[in-house]
């Protein structure tokens, strides 16, 4: 950002932007730190569209289960939200949401400064 | 709120159908509103057991996204006595039907398992059911497993039989236990049940071998037998001690007696 858009801008526009910036190193920060924790070095490549079915939340670890299943009875869900089900820290949730979205089982969205995760279910409770 | 039972087993053969039927017709009996859903694709028994030749939309249709869920319930309420609502969701007996259903991929069990979580909106709090009632097929199929997913309580009706007690004992650890499910045992077709020594050993196995909570102990009655799948018990012979059994189980799951 040059310094004629800094300041074009309002304080809190800026501040707003690097708190978003922030954020989003923290989430990064968090996965990292959790697949060094688990030692998942061969995750770190995003895989595409991997179906969340039963079989694949049978044969994940206890901790992304508990994440996983959460995030397939909210439909669509903040780690917020997600960490009120499972009673875990959110920055726990994020790390393992993120984590999940790597693995491929999860999409995620951002609209504004909230990210929603979700499986890749189309159509769900429609008709 | 209104509560999801899947009732599952590990073998077949163990009576499933007889306590989903049955269970659903008691819950129905003491005012509830009922949703009982055969989930069996493979093998659809509730159309047989409930005499209802044909459905215009089936659960298969469902969980295709072709219809929703109002289109597949059907209204039995007025053969049950009292004020419950006891409604029906039947799995297409076709041999066609059978064979589309046992050929799905991984995305498709994917979105049927949120379908069925989708019921828990659409029917508990939208509909205000109280229970519903899913019918499954034994082990690990994934029809059965979506089913124990989106359930909130398993009641898993098992045997004698040595490889069922096995069976059933590794699908507890294996399977409920990693959803955390809350989960009860049924045992079914219990001989010598009069004798005391014959109920401490099954209490005993309850506690030791399974280590769930009991839901309750059903002699082998050959009056069951006898009926060929022809009466329900809880609405047809009301004062079977069959009947009366299932009183007792559903008077405790309405009681949250099962942790």
């Amino acid at each position: 950002m040059s310094k004629e858009q800094v300041l074009g801008k309002k304080p809190v526009a800026i501040l707003e932007k690097i708190r978003e910036n922030l954020e989003r190193l923290n989430e990064k920060i968090e996965v990292m730190i959790e697949l060094q924790k688990h030692d998942r070095k061969d995750v770190m490549e995003p895989l595409q569209d991997t179906p969340l079915d039963v079989m694949t939340l049978l044969s994940m670890p206890d901790h992304l289960r508990k994440t996983a299943m959460a995030v397939c009875r909210s439909g669509r869900a903040t780690a917020d939200e997600i960490s009120q089900q499972t009673t875990r820290a959110r920055a726990v949730e994020s790390a393992y949401l993120n984590q999940l979205v790597l693995m491929g089982y999860l999409k995620k969205e951002r609209k504004g400064r909230k990210a929603y995760f979700y499986a890749h279910r189309e159509n769900e409770g429609e008709a | 709120m209104g509560k999801i039972i899947a009732v599952h087993s590990y073998k077949g053969g163990t009576g499933k159908t007889l306590l989903s039927v049955n269970l659903a017709a008691t819950f129905a009996k003491l005012g509830k509103k009922v949703a009982l859903f055969d989930l069996d694709f493979r093998a659809p028994s509730l159309f047989a057991i409930l005499k209802i030749g044909s459905a215009e939309n089936w659960v298969n249709d469902y969980l295709n996204n072709a219809c929703n869920i109002d289109k597949v319930l059907i209204d039995i309420s007025s053969r049950i006595p009292g004020k419950g609502n006891l409604f029906v969701g039947l799995a297409n007996p076709a041999t066609e039907a059978i064979r589309d259903m046992s050929a799905k991929d991984r995305k498709w069990e994917m979105r049927a398992l949120g379908r069925l979580l989708h019921l828990r909106n659409a029917l508990i709090t939208d509909q205000k059911f109280d229970y519903i009632v899913f019918d499954t097929s034994p082990g690990l199929q994934y029809s059965s497993i979506n089913a124990i997913v989106a359930a909130d309580l398993v009641a898993v009706t098992t045997t004698g039989d040595r490889s069922d007690v096995d069976g059933t004992s590794r699908m507890l650890k294996e399977l409920y236990n990693l959803f955390e499910k809350k989960t009860g045992i049924v045992l079914n077709k219990v001989l010598d049940y009069n004798s005391k020594n014959r109920r401490d050993e099954l209490y005993d196995r309850v506690k030791n071998v399974y280590q769930v909570p009991l839901l309750g102990i059903v002699p082998c009655f050959c009056d069951i037998l006898r009926a060929e799948g022809n009466f329900i018990f809880a609405q047809d012979k009301p004062d079977h001690p069959f009947s009366t059994l299932l009183a007792e189980m559903a008077k405790k799951i309405d009681a949250n007696e099962v942790r």
